[in-house]
């Protein structure tokens, strides 16, 4: 009896410690540091990143070893939420973007190789997978990638290096001309935009002045319903963009003209940019109020009141474009 | 003792249904005895696994609720030698928001028959030690795929049913019976997998008591991934199945029975701990026709 008892608990004892040691160790959790895609899904504050690295196809590539870069990593610029929102971006209203622009507006953000934070200075220019170059500025010993403030360097991946940005960055891959004209044709928005402003921009014929492949322009490009108030402060009825042609030419082509900067040897984004008063490209001058949160204002010497940014920092390959809420005005 | 050890058959057979639990008990019944059970379980989770950290939300889905019907069989060719069956009918949910359906066309239901499993089981040595009883057993069985449910889809494969894969399951089985009611089983498997899914090792220990009018048993389950790739971790091409599930699940089972060979069970079960797996808590009921 007594060494039944004993074989009984030794085969209890058995079963036992067999579950216990094939119990899950550490090493079925073990802490292998994540991925870019990882993170971005990880934290709540990248959680539009998210989705756009969903929606834009980029998710899986970013969960792997970057075949391009002998270093197998990637350097992402990471928008936060609040940067997407400064677009009226976030998880449910993505769909505003095409596919297409939506994925090369990640590839901006995305560049081969390692770019620690402290390899990063003043001057600098980083190549992006979108084959298009970012600049790093310094403004009041905060660096910027482009338009965009560095809140955060060298959050570590598996497969790469993140930095946290505060806008999106946006790159067009073409002039000025033709950047608003992807606008105007629902390549970047899935509604129609800027479309007066093409329209104005034939009606006045500086398509070519504005396509010229060796200027740096800076631009102020007022959005339809800008176009739109302007009729209505005018008299008129604006419901499509030929109706701009109810004003003489010569006074679009002046008030066009007061949207560009003079200097055209160097374009601005908006870190580059200070409060003051500058000569445009027309016969009057432009005044930017104080740079504020990444943004400026904006204003005619003949607006009531500034004009405020929509979309900032569009990096064309002939400049760089502001998106603005107001026609600026010259003193009429 | 004998009305005790009929009512522990009947009740092990439905406290096995549960998605991702191992159809095989420990109990064995006599010969031309059989069971049919119907069940019906529903399991949710928002927060999933991943590494190296849990996160909170399901990517694109939100929250996935996973609701089962099950039919199971089993029958006893010996007294040492039973043959067991099983096919779920899966319905598996999302809450992918408008947007997200209509940009990335991901849809928020995904439902049919899963995969049916047919085991076989042999009592292969038995011994008493004095107010005890012991039995050695061992199953053999597979799974395949019965309904055409999709598992290749990208994200939206995150609410797959199942993972379309034919598994060689063998597992080990020692159950430990006291007359008083008290009853301890242990099971080691392992699990031999296609399509890509990695195969797998489990185990699962069982403590129980089986009185005359109710069967109550908890339990703790691990399963353990050979290789497999981690969600978005490197190697991961969106290819769900080839993901490594590691977890650690616990359960609780009751069954009582009702009239006329009929019986109900109920339980719930948890994971607490996992790896490329939803953070999943579930519940089912079922009615079981003993014969």
């Amino acid at each position: 009896m007594n060494i039944l008892h004993k074989i009984n608990n030794l085969i209890f004892l058995f079963i036992v410690t067999t579950i216990i040691f094939s119990c899950e160790t550490e090493s079925a959790y073990e802490d292998v540091p994540p991925t870019i895609a990882n993170i971005a899904v990880s934290n709540p504050a990248f959680s539009t990143l998210e989705e756009a690295a969903i929606t834009g196809g980029v998710a899986v590539t970013l969960s792997n070893p970057n075949p391009n870069d002998p270093s197998g990593d990637y350097t992402v610029f990471a928008p936060t939420n609040d940067a997407f929102a400064r677009l009226g971006l976030d998880e449910n209203t993505l769909g505003v973007l095409q596919k297409d622009f939506l994925t090369n507006t990640l590839l901006y953000h995305v560049s081969n190789g390692n770019l620690a934070g402290n390899n990063i200075s003043e001057g600098d220019m980083s190549m992006s997978a979108l084959e298009i170059n970012r600049r790093f500025i310094s403004r009041d010993n905060e660096l910027f990638i482009n338009g965009s403030k560095i809140l955060a360097t060298d959050v570590d991946a598996i497969n790469g290096t993140v930095h946290v940005i505060d806008k999106v960055m946006i790159a067009t891959g073409g002039n000025i001309v033709e950047s608003a004209l992807s606008l105007n044709d629902a390549a970047v928005f899935v509604n129609p935009e800027l479309s007066f402003l093409v329209e104005a921009v034939v009606y006045t014929e500086l398509v070519d002045a504005l396509s010229n492949p060796d200027a740096n322009f800076t631009v102020f490009a007022p959005t339809d319903q800008a176009f739109i108030d302007l009729g209505t402060a005018l008299g008129l009825t604006f419901t499509e963009p030929s109706d701009i042609r109810q004003l003489p030419q010569e006074l679009v082509t002046a008030v066009l003209l007061n949207h560009v900067f003079a200097d055209v040897s160097a374009d601005k984004f908006t870190s580059e940019l200070s409060a003051g008063r500058f000569d445009t490209l027309g016969e009057d001058t432009i005044t930017l109020g104080m740079y504020n949160n990444g943004l400026l204002s904006v204003s005619g010497s003949g607006n009531m009141s500034p004009a405020n940014m929509v979309i900032p920092d569009v990096q064309t390959t002939n400049g760089i474009v502001h998106v603005i809420d107001q026609v600026l005005l010259t003193n009429m | 003792m004998k009305v005790r050890t009929i009512i522990m058959f009947s009740a092990l057979v439905a406290s096995t249904l549960c998605f991702a639990q191992s159809p095989i008990d420990g109990f064995m019944k006599k010969k031309g005895k059989g069971s049919i059970t119907l069940s019906q379980s529903m399991e949710s989770y928002d927060e999933v696994f991943l590494v190296p950290e849990k996160v909170d939300r399901v990517p694109v889905f939100d929250q996935v609720d996973i609701s089962a019907t099950s039919l199971y069989v089993d029958y006893s060719l010996t007294d040492d030698f039973m043959i067991v069956a099983n096919l779920p009918f899966i319905r598996s949910e999302g809450r992918a928001n408008e947007a997200n359906q209509e940009n990335n066309g991901f849809e928020n239901e995904r439902e049919g028959v899963q995969d049916l499993g047919l085991y076989t089981k042999y009592r292969f040595y038995t011994t008493k030690i004095g107010k005890s009883k012991l039995d050695f057993i061992g199953s053999l069985g597979i799974e395949f795929p019965i309904g055409n449910y999709e598992v290749d889809e990208g994200l939206q494969s995150i609410i797959a049913i199942g993972n379309r894969s034919t598994d060689i399951n063998s597992s080990g089985i020692v159950t430990y019976k006291h007359n008083s009611g008290f009853f301890a089983t242990g099971q080691i498997g392992y699990s031999i997998r296609n399509n890509d899914v990695p195969d797998a090792f489990s185990n699962q220990l069982k403590l129980g008591y089986a009185a005359e009018k109710f069967y109550v048993d908890a339990y703790v389950a691990n399963q353990i991934s050979q290789d497999g790739v981690d969600i978005l971790g490197e190697g991961f091409n969106g290819f769900f199945p080839a993901t490594r599930v590691n977890y650690t699940r616990i359960g609780l089972n009751a069954y009582i029975p009702v009239v006329n060979n009929f019986g109900i069970s109920g339980g719930a079960n948890t994971y607490v701990a996992g790896r490329n797996l939803g953070v999943s808590t579930g519940f089912y009921g079922g009615l079981t026709y003993s014969f």
